[in-house]
């Protein structure tokens, strides 16, 4: 049992909480109203090493664990959870070459962390609530060939990044695989750029394969550890937990502030229960959500052991990340109805932490996970 | 002897037009209105092509809401589903907004004839000046003051979310003329548009939802009106065959017969989504495992009862208006029941569809953001629980 954080923990906590409010949070409206990141914000992010982990000489000395992954991840969605989550994404696509990938892939890892026009993009989720063991597309080998076929949706920076890495399984094993998809190839159909409710500074996309490429576009060529890539997976999808888990605590400290403040029938809004137990039934969830995504990230750190690990791990990863995404939606509605008719201004930054969280909430659900409750 | 919620034929029949009309013309335009902050172009023929009457107030000699024999206020619930059902931003171009309402309830007669009767039969868009930005449910910390000078009233302060208020014929402006007096010091002014000293801050205010939807930020700078400007006086003062009802509370209760219809407004962006999902999900039922499959299919009809429930308990609401016994806690139990759960209904449809459901490819995530505003205004959620709390435990109720 260990749940005091070290120093290096607590460090890095501190320094992701202080980007997160210093640069992300006052760039959030322009990024959103442009459609994109910032130079100086992006390269504020990744020169932090706190999103695109990768071993790298520009990046410090190596791959940061998934728990402290976790942490930067909710302390940089504090300051706002689009910008994070873009970093984040793209730092997936790094991470996935720099710890998977050949020699030659790896350098694209490097470009990431040092360039900062580079984007990552990662070709991951399906939607119908399917997980990584039910991912449908597909990566065969078949002599010099390689061929990867499927669709995927919210896959980030689509069409912006030169180095697209997909996800997918070979249909004779059942192993996941990946592969490495040069940019502008001609088997790579993009859907169109509709825009979404949040998160639209990662410029997520469907995309659809039909792709063959030299057999050497597998991640990793033929030396691949299906293990321990299925666990870069699971640390993967977990960010989407910490970044809702960020998001709603940031809304709930706003929240909670505006009705320290705001006066009504003679005493300050924090006098009523009706609105502090509203926050603290949430803080509560939150809290619950926090450790949930923690020990899901412990137990990918623990990782490297089978099977039958990556299949209890992949349950906990599911169950952190629906309930955090959903606490989030939760908690961003509360909060916003707290600040009553202004929230439902974009004079406070509610309402953007309010669709932010019903992205999130979409990304990777699984109906398994919850039922729909009516709210009274 | 039994009891029915059974509609008629006709207002059936009434409401489904209404539903057809509002997804094949309005619907189309919807996203437009989003992305422009502002009503589409064209909007007013695509309201002329309405098969039945919705009872327009941009037009003379529009067509009315018929008369059923369910009753006005029942008929309105059928009319706000209906017309939402398509896309909301129908409703802020029919409704000319709602400052005319309090002329009705607490104006002498000849203030009806001047003020409400023209927006009946001419169609005239009228503002609506409650919301102040240090005050919003609790309307007896307004700060907006109208002072007696002589034959005027002098107003200063500032409003916020003034419906209508930018391109209004008038606003009806709540302000106090004493503020020792509290609540009862409060009275309902009536301000032309180009008065001077009456400042349009923000035509528009930016907003999550209802974009459309025309609010405003005004600022009174030495707004000068006539005497008989305030509702239930004459030029001479106080009028004798005046309502009796004070200013605030009689303007009030105005809104309060319209919180279902808010309520019912939220039960057709909820079923609008509900559909539009159910129709794609159905198309990648394929997609789906067998089992998460079975689940859909569970949380559909789910939501659907959820949605159900609300309705039947805005038809009691309204058919107790209807019948001369209006229940300001029935209209409260309708209003805080369903928005909220409505929200919950929009989320899951969004979710069950993934990235799809959040994308601006569909109108969900529209429908997701504009009905977030109705458990707030017209009386929070929290305010229909502090109601429903009183009725059951009286004055203890914090």
């Amino acid at each position: 049992m260990e749940l005091t954080q070290s120093d290096e923990l607590a460090a890095v906590a501190e320094l992701a909480r202080g980007l997160g409010l210093d640069k992300l949070s006052p760039a959030a409206r322009s990024a959103e109203a442009a459609g994109q990141v910032d130079d100086a914000v992006w390269q504020a992010l990744t020169g932090s090493g706190l999103t695109t982990v990768a071993r790298t000489e520009h990046g410090g000395d190596g791959v940061i664990d998934a728990v402290t992954h976790m942490v930067a991840a909710e302390h940089l969605a504090y300051g706002d959870p689009g910008i994070a989550l873009a970093a984040l994404w793209s730092g997936a696509a790094a991470l996935l070459l720099s710890e998977h990938g050949t020699t030659t892939q790896a350098g694209h890892a490097r470009r990431l962390c040092s360039d900062a026009s580079a984007r990552g993009a990662l070709a991951m989720y399906e939607a119908f609530g399917r997980g990584p063991d039910e991912w449908t597309t597909s990566i065969t080998t078949d002599g010099s060939r390689l061929t990867v076929r499927g669709s995927k949706v919210a896959v980030p920076f689509a069409a912006a990044a030169d180095v697209l890495v997909v996800i997918g399984t070979d249909p004779s094993t059942g192993i996941l695989r990946a592969a490495v998809v040069p940019g502008g190839d001609t088997g790579v159909t993009l859907d169109p750029a509709y825009g979404s409710i949040g998160l639209g500074v990662a410029q997520s996309r469907g995309v659809g394969f039909d792709v063959s490429l030299p057999a050497d576009a597998a991640l990793g060529g033929d030396s691949s550890d299906p293990v321990a890539l299925a666990l870069s997976v699971e640390r993967i999808r977990l960010l989407v937990g910490a970044a809702a888990v960020g998001t709603a605590q940031r809304a709930l400290d706003y929240a909670a502030e505006y009705a320290q403040q705001r006066v009504a029938f003679g005493r300050a809004i924090a006098g009523f229960q009706g609105v502090s137990f509203l926050l603290a039934d949430k803080q509560m969830q939150v809290e619950a959500a926090r450790l949930e995504v923690t020990e899901a990230a412990a137990s990918i750190d623990l990782g490297r052991k089978g099977a039958d690990d990556v299949r209890s791990l992949r349950h906990a990863v599911r169950e952190a990340v629906n309930y955090a995404t959903e606490t989030a939606a939760m908690t961003t509605r509360d909060a916003l109805q707290v600040l009553g008719g202004h929230g439902f201004l974009d004079d406070h930054p509610v309402e953007l932490w309010y669709r932010s969280a019903a992205a999130l909430a979409a990304v990777d659900f699984d109906p398994l996970c919850s039922a729909f409750a009516p709210a009274v | 002897m039994s009891l029915s919620f059974q509609l008629s034929d006709e207002l059936t029949d009434y409401g489904r037009k209404l539903r057809d009309w509002s997804v094949h013309e309005a619907r189309p335009l919807a996203r437009e209105a989003d992305d422009r902050h502002a009503l589409p172009d064209g909007w007013s023929k695509v309201l002329d092509s309405c098969p039945v009457g919705v009872g327009r107030t941009d037009v003379p000699d529009a067509e009315p809401i018929p008369a059923f024999p369910d009753g006005e206020k029942v008929t309105m619930l059928v009319y706000y589903e209906n017309l939402n059902y398509g896309d909301p931003w129908v409703m802020t171009a029919i409704g000319g907004g709602i400052g005319h309402l309090p002329v009705k309830k607490i104006g002498t007669p000849a203030q009806i004839e001047k003020w409400y009767t023209p927006v009946i039969t001419s169609g005239l868009t009228t503002g609506f000046a409650l919301t102040e930005p240090q005050c919003g449910s609790d309307t007896s910390r307004i700060e907006t003051t109208a002072m007696r000078d002589g034959d005027s009233w002098v107003l200063n302060g500032s409003k916020i979310f003034c419906s209508g208020g930018a391109r209004a014929e008038y606003i009806t402006v709540f302000a106090t003329t004493d503020k020792s007096a509290g609540p009862r010091g409060i009275a309902v002014f009536v301000v032309p548009k180009d008065t001077p000293g009456l400042i349009i801050v923000k035509p528009n205010e930016s907003k999550l939802g209802i974009r459309s939807q025309l609010t405003s930020e005004l600022r009174f700078e030495n707004c000068v009106i006539p005497v008989e400007n305030r509702l239930g006086w004459t030029a001479a003062g106080p009028a004798e065959n005046g309502s009796g009802v004070s200013g605030q509370a009689g303007a009030l209760s105005a809104l309060a017969d319209n919180r279902p219809n808010v309520a019912a407004w939220a039960i057709g962006s909820a079923q609008a989504s509900l559909d539009v999902a159910r129709e794609r999900l159905v198309e990648r039922r394929a997609g789906f495992t067998g089992r998460r499959w079975e689940l859909v299919e569970t949380e559909l009809g789910r939501m659907n009862s959820a949605l159900d429930r609300g309705r039947r308990l805005n038809l009691k609401a309204q058919y107790l208006v209807d019948q001369g016994t209006p229940s300001r806690v029935a209209a409260a139990i309708a209003k805080g029941f369903s928005p909220q759960t409505c929200e919950r209904v929009v989320l899951r449809c969004m979710q069950l569809l993934g990235p799809e459901g959040t994308s601006k490819q569909l109108l969900l995530e529209k429908w997701y953001r504009d009905i977030k505003i109705i458990d707030i205004f017209e009386g929070t959620g929290q305010i229909q629980r502090l109601l429903v709390a009183r009725q059951l435990m009286g004055r203890a109720v914090g």
